[in-house]
């Protein structure tokens, strides 16, 4: 966690969206920014890039209150998926409060998600965060890719480990929402107890996820 | 990442007062003023004045307020005031002033942002190169450390090795010693053997001359007639068989001198070849040093071998006195060793007024050319195991480098190897 404040009644959030080069972080977001409303999301903001290419980070911060009136900013990043850049994927990831792994479900990408994933544990453990108990979601992007990876082998390699796994295709914006809302339901999980948001401040699970992910009324 | 290099966590909540600067806002204000306004501030949300400007003359009314977004979040803000007839001007006046703050804070930020995770990659880059430094100094002074002391266990071995070459050197010269003194044993005891054996044959004549001598010791009486004693006399002689012990003493005798001649001989080419008498450096004549290794091996040569000889006068060379024989000895066993049955050796010796050159050939095999730079190394031998310990020539080697000298071998005329030995020398 970023910030909790108890006098200014102020709580900040981190989310990250993790994976390999290129599998669709930039994307989820861009499609997060579109899919929900105006009221309660901020403007997405895009860090320089390199050739479309992240290389810092993108940034979509999301507000919601309280019914106690305790203030809740999610800051959802992103990190840059390349190799190269790992000492600022480190740096995106202290204090993150939960992770989205965004792989890519092309067959030949199944090594690179590996990789990353492995990167993701070590990386974790390195800024002193629990994998084990660490809100984390598996998006398998890229579903419309006519050779991409079976559901049925994916949910047997998956489903054992107890991992929430959701299929997206983000460049048509399915999935995206419900990652995040799984995401943000898990985050709420771990922070409940310790910060007493039913008890003290009236704000349910359903209501937590519910404000952060409303979805624009169809026009 | 170590906790203390992380500057910046990413994601920090900033203050509108971190991303706009005096520079930033105060000018856009003073604009506002210009333009007609009569003042112009922004305020946090909790009522706060962060920057204000106002005309001299009283602000006027409040004209316009408008929020100021920090990340999507409204933070600030903008009111401007005036003259309410002014309000059709000023009114977009303020609108047009949010978008400009608007777009500073939005950029502000972004830089902000991006110079905050750039200090951190560098910072913790720094960090992990110092650390691979450290690792690199750490490994390479274990690999240093390491050289050094393979150095020292090279030396230590090296040194451990002489010793066991001097000690085999050592062992071949008390072996070279060993065979000598029983070819010597062998050479002495042949006179020996005879001299004993006439020495019983002139024991037994002089028991029978001593008869003779105590018969005329008896008989020599006065009384006795000198016929009778004549006749008995002369019979005596006869059963004593003194005619042939007479003629056969001489012999005998000289016989016996001859071979007591020739163990002293043999003694004193021993003698003289082992330089036993000498301690320290002495004169030699090395022809005299070939003639004398000849001798102690007459043993070996004779009959057996033949010896050539071409020797010229050579100034005398000052060493140890032993050296040479050594030397000689060696080469001249080795050339029995390799010439097969009728060996045939040369010895010659030549001074060209700077060096002395001594050439021991033989009409053996020879030595192939691609081993003529190993046959000196210690061990090296073309005998088969357990028969040569291939210490001859090094020894040779050895003696020679002790003579300030030099040895090669090469091909001998008609065949076989011709080993020669260069020492410098001066003229008398």
């Amino acid at each position: 966690m970023i910030e909790y404040s108890e006098k200014e009644r102020r709580m900040v959030l981190k989310l990250v969206y993790y994976g390999p080069a290129l599998s669709g972080k930039t994307t989820n977001l861009l499609q997060l920014h579109d899919l929900l409303t105006r009221q309660g999301r901020g403007e997405l903001m895009v860090l320089d890039t390199s050739g479309d290419r992240t290389i810092y980070f993108d940034l979509l911060p999301f507000f919601l209150t309280a019914p106690s009136g305790l203030k809740i900013k999610v800051k959802v990043y992103t990190v840059p998926g390349q190799v190269c850049h790992d000492a600022t994927r480190k740096a995106v990831l202290q204090r993150a409060d939960g992770v989205a792994f965004i792989a890519d479900s092309s067959p030949a990408e199944a090594q690179s998600n590996f990789t990353s994933f492995d990167n993701l544990e070590r990386n974790l453990a390195l800024v002193g965060l629990d994998i084990e108990t660490l809100p984390l979601v598996i998006q398998f992007n890229k579903r419309d890719l006519p050779q991409a990876v079976s559901e049925r082998e994916i949910r047997a390699a998956w489903d054992p480990t107890g991992v929430a796994v959701v299929m997206a295709s983000a460049l048509h914006g399915e999935g995206v929402a419900e990652t995040f809302a799984r995401l943000a339901g898990l985050v709420y999980d771990r922070i409940d107890a310790r910060y007493a948001l039913t008890g003290e401040h009236g704000l349910t699970r359903d209501q937590f996820v519910r404000q952060l992910t409303s979805l624009k009324e169809e026009p | 990442m170590s906790e203390d290099t992380l500057e910046f966590l990413v994601g920090e909540e900033k203050s509108l007062r971190e991303l706009l600067l005096d520079s930033d806002v105060l000018p856009l204000l003073e604009g506002a003023l210009r333009a007609g306004a009569g003042g112009a501030r922004v305020v946090n949300e909790e009522g706060e004045e962060l920057w204000s400007e106002s005309d001299g003359g009283g602000r006027g009314e409040l004209l316009a307020r408008l929020p100021l977004y920090l990340e999507g979040e409204p933070v600030a803000r903008l009111e401007l005031f005036g003259s309410p007839e002014q309000r059709d001007r000023l009114v977009p006046l303020a609108s047009l002033l949010v978008a400009a703050l608007d777009t500073l804070l939005r950029n502000n930020l972004k830089r902000v942002l991006t110079t905050e995770i750039h200090t951190c990659v560098v910072n913790s880059s720094h960090e992990e190169l110092l650390r691979i430094n450290a690792d690199l100094a750490r490994s390479e002074a274990r690999y240093r450390e390491l050289a050094e002391n393979l150095e020292l266990r090279v030396k230590e071995r090296s040194a451990e090795l002489k010793r066991a070459q001097a000690r085999m050197l050592q062992q071949e010269k008390m072996a070279a010693i060993g065979q000598l003194a029983a070819g010597v044993a062998h050479e002495i005891n042949n006179p020996l053997g005879f001299i004993t054996s006439n020495l019983h044959t002139l024991q037994k004549y002089t028991a029978r001359c001593c008869a003779m001598l105590q018969f005329y010791r008896e008989r020599l009486r006065p009384d006795l007639p000198l016929q009778t004693l004549f006749e008995e006399a002369e019979l005596k002689w006869r059963e004593l068989k003194l005619p042939q012990v007479l003629a056969d003493v001489g012999d005998l005798m000289a016989e016996s001198l001859a071979g007591a001649e020739r163990v002293s001989r043999i003694v004193a080419d021993l003698k003289g070849f082992s330089h036993v008498d000498e301690a320290g450096e002495v004169r030699v004549d090395l022809n005299q040093e070939l003639e004398r290794t000849l001798g102690v091996l007459s043993h070996l040569l004779a009959g057996r071998a033949e010896v050539v000889k071409e020797l010229q006068p050579l100034p005398p060379v000052t060493c140890q006195g032993q050296l040479p024989g050594q030397i000689f000895l060696n080469l001249i066993q080795n050339a029995l060793t390799h010439a097969g049955g009728a060996p045939r050796i040369t010895l010659s010796s030549c001074f060209d007024g700077e060096r002395i050159r001594i050439g021991i050939a033989d009409n053996g095999p020879g030595v192939p050319a691609a081993l003529r730079g190993q046959i000196f190394d210690p061990f090296f031998t073309t005998l088969p195991v357990g028969s040569g310990t291939g210490m001859g020539l090094a020894v040779v080697w050895e003696a020679v480098l002790r003579l300030k000298g030099t040895i090669a071998v090469a091909d001998a005329p008609g065949g076989g190897a011709d080993f020669i030995i260069t020492i410098p020398a001066k003229k008398e």
